[in-house]
């Protein structure tokens, strides 16, 4: 029941024996390029050899920054090469729980890290909105680094990201039905926004100012938060996604 | 000098006692042990060689341990810049102790620090120092008090910070103000004083000294 120190097993394409993600070897999830740079990395090599999912807890602890790879050689994170390293050890569903509830608390980059795994490897949708949604109410910011500089994020936008991008942290997320779509399956309750009397203020002012005066700036600014049809957002906000570059 | 005696007589000199005695019987058996085991390797190697086959020291699977991850950092840089006095061959090949980092399991040297961490991680060494390479799983509970120590560990860090240093940050600004402020001055002194002392004709060659060739 002990796992490998390396990942070279793993990583070998011949007769992969072990934990199933979406039917296929787990390390798959990252493209081979960014596997391999993982591999060549010397963080890889020297931090990450011989981890199992308590001494994991010592390099989280240590993260700084979130981010995917960076310079012109494709440098991986620190973050990323522990996202592998979970990959590699697929802990079983409690711990992964335990990183995100009490981890989570104390150490803001853990949580974002168990964030990026459940998404990553979980295979049912439901599990994931319930599992990744709580979180939203995090405010806590995040240091992320991008390919050529650095930007501040926060944990709720980040699982955001997460739900609703398609590629965040040089990897391509593997598909998850729409939330709405989950709904209308009735797999899941529809969306409670932690927002949700706020934006129903914000309706009733809206119409109450549509009705009443015809004062320009103000639509403007009232339409800036709610959908245009006055429904309360329940949608994930496209809007914010142009301003989001790099991986 | 082995033979305690003084040059009074031969009662042994007692001003010596502080010195560190060996035991050479133990030494003896030791040396003998290595020798035998040496030659039953030779002895074993050479039959396999007649065969036309390589033998390979026999390693027994079950008594190695689990492997775990590293504690600390490893160590590369404190040797920069130093400068050592090492035998003839020290340049040539991996055997044997030469200039670089070096692995006593296995008596290697590597020139660099990323193929030295490779070896460190490799099976070779692994097996030599009595690793097996597989790592015991993390139960829940494991992970608990893992992050329990973390947690201690943190609020310890936390209260030495508070101790010793600033926390305030407007005053750690400040501080950081007075340290430039301070160097500054330190350099506008020196320049002051390289002006006074040194003509302005030296002052342009001194600009390519050093320089010409660097294209090249």
């Amino acid at each position: 029941m002990a796992h490998q120190a390396d990942a070279r097993r793993a990583l070998d394409e011949r007769g992969y024996t072990g934990a199933l993600i979406r039917g296929d070897n787990p390390l798959k999830l990252f493209e081979k390029a960014v596997r391999d740079r993982i591999v060549d990395s010397y963080y890889w090599k020297e931090q990450c050899f011989g981890l199992n999912a308590a001494t994991l807890l010592d390099r989280a602890v240590e993260l700084t920054f979130i981010g995917g790879t960076y310079g012109v050689a494709q440098k991986p994170t620190p973050f990323l090469c522990l996202a592998f390293k979970l990959l590699q050890l697929t802990p079983d569903r409690e711990i992964i729980e335990f990183y995100l509830q009490q981890g989570g608390e104390e150490f803001k980059y853990l949580r974002a890290l168990a964030a990026f795994y459940v998404r990553l490897a979980w295979e049912k949708d439901e599990e994931v909105y319930s599992t990744l949604e709580p979180l939203l109410s995090d405010y806590r910011k995040l240091k992320r680094r991008t390919r050529e500089s650095w930007q501040i994020t926060y944990v709720d936008q980040f699982v955001d990201d997460l739900l609703t991008k398609s590629r965040v942290c040089a990897t391509t997320l593997p598909k998850i039905n729409p939330r709405l779509f989950l709904e209308d399956e009735n797999r899941l309750e529809p969306r409670v926004s932690a927002l949700g009397e706020e934006l129903e203020e914000l309706d009733h002012d809206d119409e109450e100012r549509v009705n009443g005066q015809s004062d320009e700036s103000d639509e403007g600014q009232m339409n800036g938060h709610v959908d245009g049809n006055g429904l309360a957002d329940s949608q994930p906000d496209h809007r914010s996604d142009d301003s989001m570059d790099g991986d | 000098m082995p033979d305690s005696k003084s040059a009074y007589g031969t009662a042994a000199a007692s001003d010596t006692d502080f010195r560190r005695t060996w035991d050479r019987s133990e030494y003896e058996a030791k040396a003998k042990k290595e020798q035998d085991e040496r030659r039953d390797d030779a002895k074993a190697r050479y039959e396999a060689k007649l065969e036309g086959k390589k033998w390979y020291k026999p390693v027994d699977f079950s008594s190695l341990e689990a492997t775990s991850a590293r504690g600390s950092r490893l160590d590369v840089a404190s040797m920069v810049g130093k400068s050592t006095l090492v035998p003839a061959g020290a340049g040539v090949g991996k055997r044997g102790k030469g200039a670089g980092f070096y692995c006593e399991a296995c008596d290697l040297t590597y020139k660099d620090n990323v193929q030295y961490i490779e070896h460190l991680n490799s099976k070779q060494h692994l097996v030599n120092t009595g690793q097996s390479g597989e790592v015991k799983r993390a139960t829940l509970q494991d992970v608990h008090e893992r992050l329990e120590m973390l947690k201690a560990r943190k609020r310890q860090q936390e209260e030495e910070d508070k101790r010793l240093g600033e926390v305030d940050i407007q005053a750690r600004i400040q501080k950081a103000e007075e340290i430039d402020a301070a160097e500054r001055e330190e350099k506008r002194r020196k320049r002051n004083e390289k002006r006074r002392k040194g003509g302005d004709g030296i002052k342009k060659e001194d600009q390519w000294e050093g320089r010409l060739g660097i294209i090249a």
